[in-house]
């Protein structure tokens, strides 16, 4: 482990107050020794500055897959007291409410096995992807506006889904507070050609089975049996959730004189949660929440179309398990210090991971807690897990968000190349289709951590108890 | 003088030099539409932004940020930045050609400028800065 740090538990970690100067509260960040190799002291002071901000609560979070970003570390988690605190898009990144769903699906592996590349080659036809990818769906600005306040539930209205897909969608799909009015026209000019579009970098549509479930009872519950097609869907709010993010971090930036913050990484810029600024952010950040949730939506629905076709299975047998969210800020209810209070948590690159009995998840999950959905890296496992009352306790109800990188974009591409990466993996059946080899380097299994290490820390931390493993058969990638 | 890609995990780190300030921010604006469209040419595409900030870092947050969003409601590419600053007041003239997905299709979305560590520095050779996007 990096100088400075102590052990305060078997995978748990302290960033003590003074490791930067103005800390408040201590960091705490969970890893196990095998993890810590490729810990960057960058990253840990990432920890160290987001505890200098004002009105943090108890600690500066950060989970297994934490890694140097920029303003918050990626994996990182913090909370802020409704009055003393503040709110910053630093805590939530560009790409406002990135985040997963899981879908099933009533196939076999074998129900598909000589018609994958048919499969993966109609789900990149039917979903735009990449750079510069518009969408064939017409969106008015009037539309844009509902999107923005109704988040999936525009998209289930105009025939994308169910009505019980809502349900089964954080925040049932569209965090209540948004504000059009906070939301620039040139957000709206990105997000209008852009509704149901995939996006690039890390972003997919992954075909998967269920390979093994290590906890029948939920997995039963969550409506996964072994050996069951699944797919999984990763994106975000796109270029408009970008725009809302670069207006408002100029607004934010400009203002810390206003409220006399002062900040270690101007990335960091924040603003009381109840000023104007901070007002503002936050009902941007929810449109741009509520349109990620709609294009999610949208995303599931041509995939599903798909499905339907070429498989001849009901629409409605495909299952959404739950969508999650892991970049975002919400207000939420939390005890502290034996009370329950409202607080803001911003997550960046986090799941909220909610227990059982929590009032925020699904009647159906009740019991057991909200699912957790971890995307490995391309080639790589997923892991359905589900949420646990240690994370309230522990980390306000959160947990990681995916396998996290090792390797950076220019070194990854220095060292494998695409071609090779894609013939590899099709060589254990796995099938990927992208716009380039290029883009497919960039995202190679080497240059990320391995994804069952990060989960074997977050469950035996108890931020999230695994239920089942999935194993990728075939992804259309950005 | 041009750009460089630095280590850093998650995101694109660059490095960007110039003589002038002029220079630093037309080989900025050029790192940018390398990083996600490959190579590009003059194609009769033109455009003239002008913009004003409180300081240089804000101008080129700014000015950065400002291609983000025309690249991607204009389905344009740039690939060459004639920048004129005076004092924090910039006007550039960028030419490019329209977006064409089978030649621009394969590279790196930039979602956004982070002002970590953002701060134009004067050394020998003229300027530097280092900017980290999100991608």
């Amino acid at each position: 482990m990096l100088a400075g740090i102590n052990r305060v538990g078997d995978l748990e970690w302290e960033v003590p107050i003074g490791y930067v100067p103005g800390m408040r509260v201590p960091g705490r960040f969970f890893l196990s020794e095998a993890l810590s190799e490729t810990l960057e002291e960058g990253a840990v002071r990432q920890v160290a500055n987001v505890a200098t901000m004002p009105g943090i609560v108890k600690h500066s979070l950060a989970m297994p897959d934490i890694h140097w970003g920029y303003g918050f570390p990626i994996g990182g988690v913090a909370a802020f007291d409704m009055t003393e605190g503040v709110i910053s898009p630093g805590g939530v990144g560009f790409d406002i409410n990135c985040g997963v769903r899981l879908i099933t699906t009533p196939l076999a592996e074998a129900d598909i096995a000589g018609r994958k590349r048919e499969l993966i080659e109609r789900l990149f036809g039917a979903i735009p992807t990449g750079v510069g990818a518009k969408s064939a769906l017409r969106v008015s600005n009037k539309d844009l506006n509902t999107i923005m306040v109704e988040g999936a539930r525009w998209a289930v209205e105009r025939g994308f889904g169910t009505e019980a897909d809502l349900v089964r969608c954080e925040a049932e799909g569209a965090i209540s507070g948004a504000d059009p009015d906070a939301v620039s026209s040139k957000a709206r000019q990105r997000g209008v050609p852009q509704m149901g579009t995939l996006g690039a970098g890390n972003h997919f549509l992954e075909v998967q089975v269920v390979r093994e479930i290590l906890d029948p009872a939920a997995a039963e519950v969550f409506g996964l049996k072994e050996g069951q097609v699944c797919f999984m869907v990763h994106c975000g709010s796109r270029g408009l959730g970008h725009q809302v993010a670069t207006d408002h971090l100029r607004t934010l930036e400009a203002g810390l004189t206003k409220y006399r913050i002062r900040l270690p990484d101007r990335q960091l810029a924040c603003a009381p949660i109840d000023s104007p600024e901070g007002r503002g952010y936050y009902g941007g950040m929810v449109c741009a929440a509520n349109y990620a949730w709609a294009n999610r939506q949208v995303i599931m629905h041509e995939a599903r179309n798909v499905f339907a076709k070429l498989f001849g299975i009901e629409y409605d047998g495909m299952r959404l398990v739950y969508d999650v969210a892991h970049n975002v800020a919400k207000f939420e209810r939390h005890e502290v210090d034996g009370k329950l209070t409202e607080v803001c948590v911003h997550r960046k690159g986090a799941t909220r991971a909610f227990g059982p009995k929590s009032p925020e998840i699904p009647h159906e999950y009740t019991a057991i807690g909200q699912p957790v959905i971890i995307p490995g890296s391309m080639g790589t496992s997923s892991y359905l897990l589900r949420g646990t009352t240690t994370a309230m306790q522990k980390t306000w109800g959160s947990t990681c968000h995916g396998a996290g990188r090792v390797l950076s974009r220019s070194k990854v591409k220095k060292e494998v190349r695409g071609k090779d990466v894609r013939e590899h993996l099709a060589g254990e059946g796995i099938l990927v289709r992208a716009h380039s080899d290029a883009a497919i380097a960039e995202e190679a299994p080497e240059a990320y951590k391995p994804s069952h290490e990060v989960v074997r820390v977050v469950h035996e931390v108890g931020l999230s108890a695994i239920v089942a493993r999935l194993e990728p058969l075939g992804v259309i990638k950005g | 003088m041009g750009f460089e890609e630095l280590e850093h995990t998650a995101d694109l780190r660059l490095r960007v030099r110039g003589a002038t300030l002029d220079e630093v921010f037309a080989e900025a604006g050029r790192a940018i539409f390398r990083e996600m469209y490959g190579p590009c040419k003059d194609g009769g595409v033109e455009q003239t932004i002008e913009l004003e900030a409180e300081n240089l870092e804000a101008l080129l947050f700014d000015y950065l940020s400002e291609l983000l969003f025309i690249t991607d409601v204009e389905n344009v590419v740039f690939c060459t930045f004639d920048v004129n600053i005076q004092g924090t007041r910039l006007t550039a003239v960028l030419r490019g050609e329209p977006f064409d997905p089978d030649r621009h299709a394969g590279g790196t979305l930039i979602k956004g400028v982070s002002y970590s560590g953002l701060e134009i520095r004067r050394d020998k050779d003229g300027y530097v800065v280092e900017i980290i996007f999100d991608v």
